[in-house]
């Protein structure tokens, strides 16, 4: 058994250290954009509390400042040079009266400098203690951590092997398949895949040598090989009194280039006990950091059942929504009253009755990208020339633009995120598919032709995924650009656009008043006359 | 009014007719009774959105004016070019190219700035060939050449603004 790591005593300590005291938020400042900040100023406004929010230059006329109470200018559009100035931020919040700051995701929201700068300065950070998050925020620390609270991580190790004879120990130990993987590695260089014990020896040199040539370091370590492996993700809130709760999984496999793009809850791939283990696995993991609010630990799913620690992500996630319509519970509304020191029996009542919680139906969201999927995904700025968003039974949609809004080229190019709830997964599908026929967008390109396919696509309907289909699809020419409209109606539709401008064009005006004036006679007599029976 | 059509690198002939409640198209050897409503007029040169009835069943299409005659449509989840010319501009046109037909316009497929030029009127270019390299958000993308032919106009300029749909160049 290793001593207990540094960070953990800090954190452990840290959490000792806060007092669990109620205390009184009025106003909150948001230190986001787009869908996010929308939906955080949401929260504020069922909760009663006031709502600022921070914005640059590329966002004065964006939809979270003219919805929020009060907005503050934080500088020019570059990141840099606005939304991820921290030092300003804080200094803004206690300018204008602000009892904490909500980071959203993306952006300071992982900081967890950030974090300690607000608590020093006495804004509260609605999100975890900052020494969890500097915890997590190590990929070799983490690991470290989930080995010694019993969380279960990918069998291998980042250890050198010295030689051929410590590569067929440590592969005996990681079982097969497996993956030799250069130390200070990166792009596939010096990765091998290795399936069975005799091809290790010629694996291992070839690995060293490549590793050797492309960053002048050969060592290599052995990782088990997961094959299509599923994204299943745990939601956990904890409150500042030391209890934990997993809220359940989601799915999320479909992701290109590790973006994630159609997320779903329950996963296809979870029953209940493995949920129950997983829950578990991820309530230790986020008490062996003393976490606090809400955070997602991520694992990887082997196709026979076994799962291995990933990353926690110390925040809110894009995809939370499908989470809060399979339990009920409105997360960022949860995250401020844990920020207020309220416990979780008092934030979720009876829904927690038993100390689980159940997802009821199923929920799919789907991201809305200004990409084009079939232009290796190049983004699609420009002003949103008309926009229909879909409405009806069980749809909702995260939407941080408006029609006539510009998408600026600085940022994230997520626009909105539709989530639809069904009684069943179908159900969602079907609602999903009906919701993004309502989607109207123009001017811009969008995702949303790449997500009817997806939707349409065999493997998707029966709940096969992997992490690696999107990509995989994509390059196969599955889910490739769809064929050209084969019938008339962009011919007939042009056609009338242009009959109509000649028209207008060959109008005379004083012969169109009369024509007019006449027109409304006849038009004011009909009405007055009724129409027919 | 009569018309050629072009789209997807299919000519025909159309002629439209307005009739009290929309208007009556042939399409080659296709006839359409249309009933159109506009729930979304057009900004002067803008994009109107159209509410399309065609035989009862319903479309709807976004249809944004592009250069004269040209239109950029999108409908039934996709989004084309339409180009529609006089059909004696297109005899005249024939008449004086002679074995000149076929020509095509080669055109922005977003919004962007033209980064570099990178034929000259005259050149013979091949299929996939770079003509242009555009801009947008930072990413470099390069216009191809979509066949075998020879540059006839040039129609921008290094550094000129384009909207996507606009005409960059002209191949024989």
């Amino acid at each position: 058994m290793s001593p207990l790591p540094q960070l953990l005593c800090s954190a452990l300590s840290m959490a000792a250290r806060t007092p669990p005291a109620r205390r009184t938020l009025r106003k909150v400042l948001i230190a986001n954009r787009g869908e996010i900040a929308v939906r955080v100023l949401r929260a504020l406004r069922e909760l009663g509390l006031e709502s600022a929010v921070i914005y640059s230059d590329a966002d004065r006329a964006s939809l979270a400042v003219r919805l929020a109470d009060e907005a503050y200018r934080i500088g020019p559009p570059p990141s840099t040079d606005s939304y991820l100035r921290g030092e300003a931020i804080v200094e803004l919040a206690l300018d204008v009266g602000a009892d904490a700051i909500h980071p959203g995701y993306g952006f300071l929201s992982e900081n967890a400098a950030f974090a300690r700068l607000c608590r020093e300065r006495g804004v509260v950070f609605i999100g975890p203690p900052p020494a969890a998050m500097a915890a997590m925020g190590s990929k070799i620390e983490s690991r470290r951590l989930m080995i010694d609270a019993g969380v279960p991580v990918v069998p291998g190790g980042r250890d050198p092997l010295a030689d051929l004879a410590a590569a067929e120990a440590a592969a005996a130990e990681v079982g097969y398949p497996l993956m030799i993987k250069a130390s200070a590695g990166g792009g596939g260089k010096g990765m091998r895949l290795v399936t069975r014990p005799e091809e290790l020896a010629a694996a291992f040199r070839a690995a060293r040598s490549e590793a050797k040539a492309s960053f002048g370091d050969g060592s290599v370590y052995v990782e088990r090989y997961v094959e299509r492996p599923r994204h299943v993700e745990i939601q956990v809130l904890g409150d500042a009194h030391g209890h934990v709760l997993s809220l359940g999984e989601r799915e999320c496999s479909l992701q290109r280039r590790h973006q994630k793009v159609i997320e779903e809850a329950p996963s296809p791939a979870v029953d209940d006990d493995l949920r129950q283990r997983m829950g578990a696995a991820a309530v230790r993991a986020a008490e062996a950091v003393g976490y606090a609010n809400a955070g997602t630990v991520e694992f990887l799913l082997a196709p026979d059942g076994a799962f291995y620690f990933l990353e926690m992500n110390t925040r809110l996630q894009v995809e939370h929504p499908v989470t809060e319509l399979v339990t009920g519970i409105d997360l960022v509304i949860a995250q401020l009253r844990v920020a207020r020191g309220e416990t979780l029996e008092e934030i979720l009542g009876e829904r927690i009755a038993g100390g689980r919680v159940h997802p009821r139906g199923h929920a799919i969201e789907a991201r809305l990208y200004a990409e084009d999927p079939y232009r290796n995904f190049a983004p699609s700025p420009g002003r949103i020339e008309h926009l229909r968003l879909p409405e009806g039974p069980g749809v909702r949609n995260d939407c941080g633009v408006y029609e006539g809004a510009e998408v600026p080229i600085y940022y994230d190019p997520m626009l909105a995120k539709l989530i639809v709830w069904g009684g069943d997964r179908e159900h969602a599908i079907r609602r999903l598919e009906r919701a993004l026929d309502e989607l109207r967008v123009e001017g811009i390109e969008t995702t949303t032709r790449l997500y009817r396919q997806i939707l349409r696509d065999a493997d998707f309907r029966a709940g096969r995924l992997d992490i690696g289909m999107l990509d995989r699809k994509l390059q196969d020419g599955t889910w490739g650009r769809p064929e050209p409209a084969a019938d008339d109606l962009p011919l007939i539709a042009a056609v009338i656009a242009h009959a109509e401008r000649q028209a207008t064009r060959t109008a005379i005006p004083a012969a169109d008043d009369g024509a007019r004036a006449r027109w409304r006679t006849v038009a004011r007599r009909e009405a007055v006359g009724g129409g027919p029976g | 009014m009569k018309l050629i059509a072009r789209c997807n690198g299919r000519e025909v002939a159309v002629e439209v007719e307005k009739r009290l409640h929309g208007y009556q198209l042939k399409i080659g050897d296709a006839a359409y009774d249309v009933d159109v409503a506009v729930p979304r007029p057009a900004e002067p040169g803008g994009l109107t959105i159209k509410s399309l009835l065609i035989d009862g069943r319903h479309h709807e299409a976004a249809v944004r004016p592009l250069a004269e005659g040209r239109y950029r449509v999108s409908a039934g989840g996709s989004t084309e070019m339409v180009e529609l010319l006089d059909p004696l501009a297109v005899l005249a046109e024939q008449a004086a190219g002679g074995a000149k037909a076929g020509k095509r316009l080669i055109t922005a497929y977003m919004p962007g700035v033209v980064k570099r030029v990178l034929v000259a009127a005259g050149d013979a270019v091949r299929r996939g060939q770079g003509l242009a390299v555009l801009e947008a958000m930072k990413m470099e993308n390069e216009i191809e050449a979509e066949a075998d032919g020879t540059v006839a106009k040039v129609l921008v300029k290094d550094g000129q603004a384009v909207e996507g749909g606009d005409p960059l160049f002209e191949i024989e």
